[in-house]
């Protein structure tokens, strides 16, 4: 599903990624650790086009398709998704008035006509279920005044309302405590299926307890410096990054 | 004779009387001819909407005193800042008094404007800093430049930390029966160097005294600048002080303006950004009862990218005074990542106070944050009432909290003596004897 | 506050608006110029009583001694009035008895507006008066509405059958004399609409008034006139549209409001004038003076999207006259390519006990410039005086201007004022959050836009809320990059 061949990146002329490679299939869930300062927000920004990266060299392919060039949201209508570390606010538009004009426009993108509002009505439901989120949650601003946890839990939200093929994780685990972690691994686990993908980028194993990864990377300095099983992200528990070294 | 024309008529016998540079002789006429042009400011000018100068320029005032009077320093001792050495410009109905004063000339100049205009040594710099920053479209401003005569002068070199304040007090004896004075100020604060100055303006008895001053000041690269400004005179006094400061890259203006005392006061203060990179704080706290009235005219033009500038008046008004706070902020369209704040906050005891605010954004560059806030109220009556249920009588409270309420203010004094000084004027002002030092 | 369904429903639904057409109809047209002759001849042409004809005469000779007023932040050419048709009619009946004599042609227009005047449609539960250039042409629900004893007619037919009523009110609120555009107006105003709600009535529908400017080098200038009587609550809509042309045109309309003792008027305006072309060419002037007295315990609600016009200036504003009453103002101002905007409101207060609100949320792009300019008044007898005033600006791109410049004159010391106001923009992250959920970015702006300007959209009727929506979208269209 997703292949990513000799990636460099920089910002402001620094090198931030110095070579990755990576190959994600349907139905895998990748997990990718490193230290602070290793990348691995810088990944899942370039996967999802930020244009404050500069890709100096490399490509990503997303279904077979060279997706280097094109703009985030045509990346997004092509199902990939970013759930942000630190999800942006935005005043005065409510959840669900977002959730209607994100879902809107990717139908759009793929020539199909807007979803009628009982049928979304229907999957806002379902989904808030999934993630134990109540209607007043959906009536806020977005992101606006949110803990932490409520941030996270609305970009699983979301993400279960987009339905994309490939889901990118960056630290949602951070700022969760014990249970919202839990709810939030259980929606991961819930969307998880044969057709889509995911990668989880963390700092700690604790995450991927629940989140069972089939293979872990280890990046470091721009670098995977190591893959293995799940069992690897134990290890690194264990030994401390300084292992990697 | 109407104040307008006497001035008009008396600037040929003026200029007779002093030495004639022929520069700034052409400057002084280009100003007469605008000030009778354009005459004083009336109600029908917008920035002069709501201060009215009729029931100031209809006394009949004598435009130059004829002769030097001299005070004793004992009389006037309580007007100094005590415990603190400092260099001073001292002047008394409008001419220099070298007794009182302490001028200094050991590598840097703080002398007086009469000697900068005519001697030699300083033309270079007249020639590049007078009445460059000036406003040449204000009446007032031309009227003092036409008759720009005496003042502080002050030039620090480059690298100069100027380790006493600068103390500059023009008194008035009262000899005359209504006196105008026109004290023209430069300070040229060369790159690096670092001055503190305080100005006051104290009338020694109730005849009437009209002060219109304009204030020149350049701040170059790196300069640091605080200037306070103590304006604390008898109600039978009348001010309009004109202050423009020009900065150069990273340096960093404060002004802090105090207002307790005089009949009229209206400060014009203006903030030129000629580079990027630079601050620009304007302090104040008026303090005024009776049929006082004080106008803080601020405008703060933003015309680099990276400049910042903070504002934050205080005002507390009893009787049937009237407070006036106008703050206009210019962002022109290259001065992106411009932080523009402004907060003027004011608080009404009596039911025949005034106040009239008028705080304006004027921005046309979009990378910036710029905000304003203004805010008239009273001393919260919850506060007063825990106070006085512990025990302090509702005076004492009442001071307290007025004190509270423009602290963050007085904090801004750097100097200590001079903080002290400030507070026993509140104190005063409040009819209390409160100490402060919370 | 937590969605109904129904809320959740309205909020997913989507709707088109596009206005830019002209309509092909004859209309009556004075030929140009103003003179007294001109005034007597509008006034003819009403069928108006002599004290009618009176008025406007004594209006026009005030306004001959005025001067136009240059305080404002907008530049713009000066009218030149003798080259203004001050009366065009569509060419028909004077009268309408019934919707079918109206010329099918402009029910096509109202059609293309959206607007319902066949009666068949009460679903929309609007009852509509209806101005094209000067002149009322349909207004509907007008028997449902008699039944309560409301009236609600054009203003010419108020002027010969309520005489007392109008002659009682009108220039009551805004003297002929106020300014330059308020003595045009008295002297030339055509139409409008006039609307009385009884003592103790609440009005059961929305009251809605479109405005079209269809003819070319017309002004249009019509006159509305709003009383609710004691205890009475009405809730009162217009929208203004005009079709693209090259040369400015004028609107200088005059709105007065009367609310007595225990009455609400809300009053919302969605004015989308022709704001000029991408290149600032053509465009309405729109020069509207708008003021409501509050008596007693009463409260006006003033809400506006302006959207269009080259020229927009404009302070909605209430005089709150009687104790406990209250005033608010709550406004969107979109200023694109070269549009500008002088809007804002002012509150005086002098009975006791009287409250204001002022939201203002200025969004500027283009080479546009946006002001707000407001006053907040208490007079030395309103005590217990309250106002809270915020003005929010938005700029994009770095091109355009946003001012604000209030006005605070407090001579009470029982008196609790504030005012915030702040300038931001639309943040990159914001922008590449919502593309990354698939929303390019030009709708992104719009979610933004929509986000910024809530507290005011709240403020509409459901209905129009979501063609204002709408309108906030289109107005910015082409505004990035």
């Amino acid at each position: 599903m997703l292949t990513i061949d000799n990636l460099h990146v920089s910002i402001e002329g620094k090198a931030i990624l110095n070579g990755i490679n990576l190959n994600v299939r349907a139905g895998e869930v990748h997990a990718i650790m490193g230290p602070n300062g290793s990348g691995k927000s810088t990944l899942s920004a370039a996967i999802a086009g930020n244009e404050s990266y500069d890709v100096v060299k490399g490509d990503i392919l997303f279904k077979g398709e060279n997706i280097i060039e094109l703009a985030p949201e045509e990346r997004a209508h092509k199902g990939i998704f970013l759930s942000f570390q630190y999800p942006i606010e935005i005043p005065g538009i409510t959840v669900t008035n977002f959730i209607k004009t994100s879902i809107n426009s990717n139908l759009k993108a793929r020539g199909e006509s807007d979803m009628p509002a009982n049928k979304m009505l229907k999957k806002i439901r379902e989904k808030a279920a999934l993630l134990e989120i109540d209607s007043k949650f959906l009536s806020r601003s977005l992101n606006e005044g949110f803990s932490g946890g409520e941030k996270k839990r609305n970009e699983i939200f979301q993400m279960a309302m987009l339905e994309p093929s490939l889901s990118i994780l960056d630290e949602t685990d951070s700022g969760l405590d014990i249970d919202a972690l839990k709810i939030v691994a259980n929606g991961v686990n819930k969307l998880k299926n044969k057709s889509n993908a995911i990668i989880v980028i963390t700092h700690y194993q604790r995450l991927l307890d629940y989140i069972i990864p089939d293979y872990v990377h280890v990046l470091h300095e721009g670098k995977i410096v190591k893959s293995g099983g799940k069992e690897l992200a134990h290890e690194l528990e264990e030994k401390g990054y300084d292992w990697i070294k | 004779m109407q104040l307008t024309e006497k001035l008009i008529s008396s600037f040929l016998a003026f200029e007779l009387d002093i030495d004639i540079h022929s520069d700034i002789h052409n400057i002084r006429t280009n100003a007469i001819k605008k000030f009778e042009e354009l005459g004083f400011p009336n109600k029908k000018l917008e920035n002069w909407k709501y201060t009215s100068l009729n029931r100031i320029i209809k006394e009949d005032y004598t435009v130059f005193s004829k002769k030097k009077n001299v005070i004793d320093f004992k009389k006037v001792k309580d007007y100094f800042i005590d415990n603190i050495e400092t260099h001073k410009l001292i002047f008394v109905d409008g001419f220099f008094d070298p007794f009182l004063s302490q001028t200094s000339h050991d590598g840097l100049d703080i002398c007086i404007m009469s000697a900068a205009l005519s001697k030699p040594k300083y033309a270079k710099i007249i020639e590049k800093y007078f009445n460059k920053s000036a406003n040449l479209e204000d009446s007032l401003t031309c009227l003092n430049t036409a008759f720009s005569k005496e003042g502080a002068y002050v030039h620090i070199p480059k690298n100069t930390v100027l380790e006493k304040p600068i103390e500059i007090i023009h008194f008035a004896t009262g000899n005359e029966a209504a006196l105008m004075l026109q004290p023209r100020n430069l300070v040229v604060v060369e790159q690096g160097a670092e001055v503190e100055i305080i100005e006051s303006h104290q009338s020694l008895t109730v005849n009437p005294i009209f002060t219109n001053s304009v204030t020149e000041i350049f701040a170059e690269k790196n300069a640091n600048i605080d200037y306070y400004k103590i304006q604390n005179d008898v109600v039978t006094s009348s001010l309009v002080d004109n202050t423009y400061i020009s900065q150069k890259r990273n340096s960093d203006v404060k002004v802090h303006t105090f207002s307790f005392g005089g009949k009229l006061t209206r400060n014009n203060l203006n903030f030129f950004q000629k580079d990027s990179s630079i601050n620009s704080t304007m302090n104040g706290v008026t303090i005024i009862d009776y049929d006082q009235l004080v106008d803080h005219h601020t405008l703060v033009h933003h015309a680099n990218p990276n400049c910042e500038s903070h504002q934050d008046y205080k005002g507390i008004y009893s009787g049937k005074s009237t407070g006036v706070f106008n703050g206009k902020i210019i962002v022109d369209k290259i001065a992106q990542k411009t932080n523009a704040f402004q907060q003027n906050n004011n608080i009404l005891l009596d039911n025949k106070s005034t106040i009239n605010s008028k705080p304006q954004l004027e921005i046309f560059a979009d990378d910036v944050k710029c905000s304003h806030g203004c805010t008239i109220g009273q001393l919260d009556q919850d506060a007063l009432f825990y106070l006085r249920a512990r025990g302090i009588p509702k005076k004492e409270a009442k001071a307290l909290l007025t004190y509270a309420f423009a602290n963050n203010v007085l904090e801004s004094v750097k100097i200590p003596e001079l903080k002290i000084r400030v507070k026993n004027i509140i104190a005063k002002k409040l009819g209390v004897s409160l100490g402060f030092d919370l | 506050m937590a969605y109904t369904e129904e809320e959740l429903k309205k909020e997913l639904e989507t709707q088109e608006y596009e206005y830019g057409f002209v309509t092909e109809i004859d209309a009556d047209t004075f030929s140009k110029g103003l003179s007294e002759d001109v005034v007597r001849a509008i006034s003819k042409r009403k069928e108006e009583p002599n004290w009618m004809t009176e008025w406007r005469l004594e209006a026009y000779r005030s306004w001959k001694k005025m001067k136009e007023p240059e305080w404002s932040n907008v530049k713009y050419i000066k009218p030149d009035f003798q080259e203004i048709s001050y009366y065009s009619a569509p060419k028909s009946k004077d009268k309408y008895e019934s919707l079918d004599e109206v010329d099918p042609e402009l029910l096509k227009t109202f059609e293309k507006l959206g607007i319902s005047v066949n009666e068949q449609k009460k679903l929309a539960g609007v009852a509509v008066d209806i101005v094209v250039d000067s002149v009322s042409v349909a207004t509907t629900f007008r028997e449902t509405l008699s039944k309560k004893g409301i009236i609600f007619c054009s203003i010419s037919e108020a002027i010969r059958e309520y005489p007392d009523l109008v002659k009682k009110y009108i220039g009551s609120v805004i003297p002929r004399k106020d300014n330059f555009y308020s003595a045009l107006n008295s002297a030339v105003f055509s139409d409008g609409s006039f609307c009385y709600i009884p003592k103790g009535v609440r009005c059961p529908m929305e009251l809605s008034t479109y405005f079209r400017i269809n003819q070319a080098g017309t002004g249009q200038f019509e006159r509305t006139l709003v009383i609710a009587d004691e205890g009475s609550y009405v809730s009162y809509l217009e929208g203004c549209t005009a079709p693209s042309r090259d040369e400015n045109q004028l609107h200088a309309a005059v709105v007065e409001l009367i609310a007595l003792d225990n009455a609400e008027i809300k009053y919302s305006t969605v004015q989308n004038w022709y704001p000029g072309n991408k290149n600032g060419k053509g465009g309405v002037y729109n020069f509207v003076t708008k003021r409501g007295i509050c008596h007693t315990n009463s409260k006006i609600s003033w809400t506006q999207v302006e959207t269009g016009s080259a020229v927009t200036w404009k302070y909605p504003s209430c005089i709150l006259k009687g104790d406990n009453s209250i005033g608010e103002f709550y406004s969107i101002a979109v200023t694109n390519n070269y549009q500008q905007a002088d809007t804002g409101t002012k509150m005086i207060h002098i009975g006791k006990n009287t409250k204001s609100t002022i939201i203002s949320k200025g969004i500027s792009a283009g080479k546009s410039q946006n002001s707000y300019r407001g006053l907040v008044q208490v007079n030395p007898r309103a005590e217990n005086a309250r106002n809270f005033s915020q003005c929010d600006s938005l700029l994009m791109g770095n091109k355009c201007g946003a001012h604000t410049f209030p006005y605070i004159e407090v001579k009470n010391n029982t008196a609790m004022v504030e005012h915030e106001a702040s300038t931001s923009k639309i943040g990159e992250d914001q922008i590449f959050y919502c593309n990354q959920r698939g929303i390019d970015t030009e709708k992104a702006i719009a979610l933004i836009v929509n986000g910024f300007s809530k507290e005011v959209l709240n403020n509409l009727p459901m209905e129009f809320a979501v063609e204002a929506q709408k309108l906030l979208e289109i107005s910015l269209e082409g505004s990035v990059g």
